[in-house]
């Protein structure tokens, strides 16, 4: 699965299982993702995308195998991890500016240095004119571009999405999903996004990792190899869109 | 910018004028009742001569040995040495106890034994210890205060969204940035009401200290109040206590405004 393109393997995740007592979630999942690479996790509902999440996350110890970046083992002190959740996680007593700084303030960068990627970033989403606004005051979906700025801010090793847009509208997700690849395009992170919605994924990703029922394991793994920007009418995304429906399927 | 004016949002007519004819038509039926006689000046005194008294015991130390503004001052003090160090002590051990695990090991099974024990109950204690001055009933007050404001922050902490508490463990935080950064802002609107409900007790309990154990204070008057037989004497003394426990929540309620912008609109 290696290209000439992909210069090496950023994330490498090896044997990782996750057991709750008796209950085996994730069953044995190996898989690796190249530096700069934007993959898509999609598969049934309740096959444990968020506890799949959570464990590369390491919010959740894994009961066996590991996760490797750059070679060593995951550690949120010492790789940058970001991870959007599927709720807005805003802090309120904060401004949308301050927000965004958050993960970088944690990380202990220097403040000139957070100053000048915040300028660039909140520019890049248009955030700047609600830049000290606090979070009450502005809608949902923007709260949610909030996170995605924080989490590519501290320009992460892994970058985690869990839904992001699962409860905007289709018009709104659109224009969200395009903001999303272009700073991912210019901002070179490494994403994992996981949705339920296939068109999305489709539509962001350049490679989709399909999950089977629990317990848990890579079904499939389809490459999107389309021009950006993407049309979702294009008979080849049509194709893809049926090809991953197909296999998710559980009716 | 213009498209995120501030909202303006307007009292109703209703809300200003109702409680100005609340309170008028309150203290109006009060002296009419008692000037009527249907209750009688021995048990209760009208508004107007207990107005009287007001400006009376600004100059007249008769007959319970002290001007008004001396007596208020003195419970002023207690309260607030109380109250601070209420504030000083509990809001920390609270805010500790909701989210380090050692300090609610050590400190929640003690706090526990002693929170059921009204603070009024500690009195003859605290005579023996402190004699009627300042410091004891300094101590009965902070007893008092002491219990909202543990509970309340320890709530407050454990209040923390989780999912923030899970973002910043992803961005690598650690237990101490957390418990900084995440849980004492979460706590905050917590612990503002914990500053209300901690001023309510210590000024209850102040009365109650000075009732039994005192020479000087507004619960002190209240005292002297009843044992001279002075009604206009114990309805002064409560209205004080009353007012100026008020006038303090007001301020409370303004810093609390101002700091929690963020969080309540």
């Amino acid at each position: 699965m290696q290209n000439a393109a992909r210069p090496r393997n950023k994330i490498e995740v090896c044997n990782l299982t996750k057991r709750f007592g008796e209950l085996l979630v994730l069953n044995d999942i190996s898989f690796s993702v190249a530096e700069g690479e934007f993959v898509a996790i999609v598969g049934p509902t309740g096959c444990g995308k968020t506890t799949f999440l959570n464990t590369l996350s390491c919010l959740l110890p894994a009961s066996s195998g590991q996760i490797l970046i750059d070679g060593t083992p995951a550690n949120p002190k010492r790789h940058n991890i970001s991870y959007v959740f599927q709720e807005p996680t805003c802090l309120p007593w904060r401004t949308v500016r301050e927000n965004v700084a958050y993960g970088m303030e944690v990380k202990g960068r220097p403040r000139k240095e957070i100053d000048e990627r915040l300028d660039h970033i909140l520019d890049m989403v248009g955030l700047t004119q609600c830049a000290n606004l606090y979070p009450n005051q502005i809608s949902a979906s923007m709260q949610q571009r909030i996170a995605v700025s924080r989490a590519f801010a501290v320009d992460p090793d892994l970058l985690l999405m869990d839904e992001p847009y699962g409860q905007l509208d289709v018009k709104l997700r659109f224009y969200l999903e395009d903001e999303l690849v272009n700073l991912w395009r210019k901002l070179k992170s490494t994403v994992l996004f996981i949705t339920h919605n296939i068109e999305e994924a489709v539509y962001v990703s350049e490679r989709i990792l399909v999950l089977s029922n629990k317990p848990t394991r890579i079904k499939a793994e389809v490459k999107v190899d389309l021009p950006r920007p993407r049309d979702f009418m294009d008979p080849e995304f049509v194709r893809i869109r049926e090809h991953v429906t197909d296999l998710i399927r559980w009716w | 910018m213009t498209a995120y004016r501030e909202v303006v949002v307007r009292t109703p007519l209703a809300l200003k004028i109702l409680p100005i004819v609340s309170v008028a038509t309150f203290f109006i039926a009060w002296e009419i009742v008692v000037r009527t006689g249907v209750v009688p000046d021995t048990m209760l005194a009208a508004p107007t001569t207990v107005t009287q008294l007001l400006f009376d015991k600004f100059t007249n130390m008769d007959p319970d040995g002290a001007l008004l503004h001396q007596h208020a001052w003195v419970s002023i003090q207690e309260a607030f040495g109380g109250y601070f160090l209420a504030l000083a002590v509990g809001l920390p051990l609270g805010l500790a106890m909701g989210w380090f695990n050692v300090a609610e090991g050590l400190a929640r099974p003690i706090f526990e034994i002693i929170r059921p024990i009204p603070p009024v109950a500690w009195i003859p204690l605290t005579i023996f210890w402190f004699g009627i001055g300042l410091p004891g009933k300094i101590f009965i007050i902070w007893l008092g205060g002491l219990v909202p404001c543990v509970i309340n922050a320890y709530v407050g902490v454990k209040m923390t969204n989780p999912t923030l508490i899970q973002m910043a463990r992803t961005y690598g935080a650690s237990d101490w940035q957390i418990f900084r950064q995440l849980c004492i802002p979460s706590a905050l609107p917590m612990v503002f009401g914990a500053l209300q409900i901690a001023l309510a007790c210590c000024w209850t309990n102040l009365v109650a200290a000075e009732l039994l154990a005192a020479d000087a204070g507004l619960g002190f008057m209240i005292t002297m109040g009843r044992r001279l037989a002075m009604p206009e004497m114990v309805v002064l003394g409560m209205f004080m206590v009353g007012l100026t426990g008020a006038f303090i929540g007001v301020i409370i309620d303004r810093v609390e405004k101002r700091l929690l912008a963020g969080i309540r609109r």
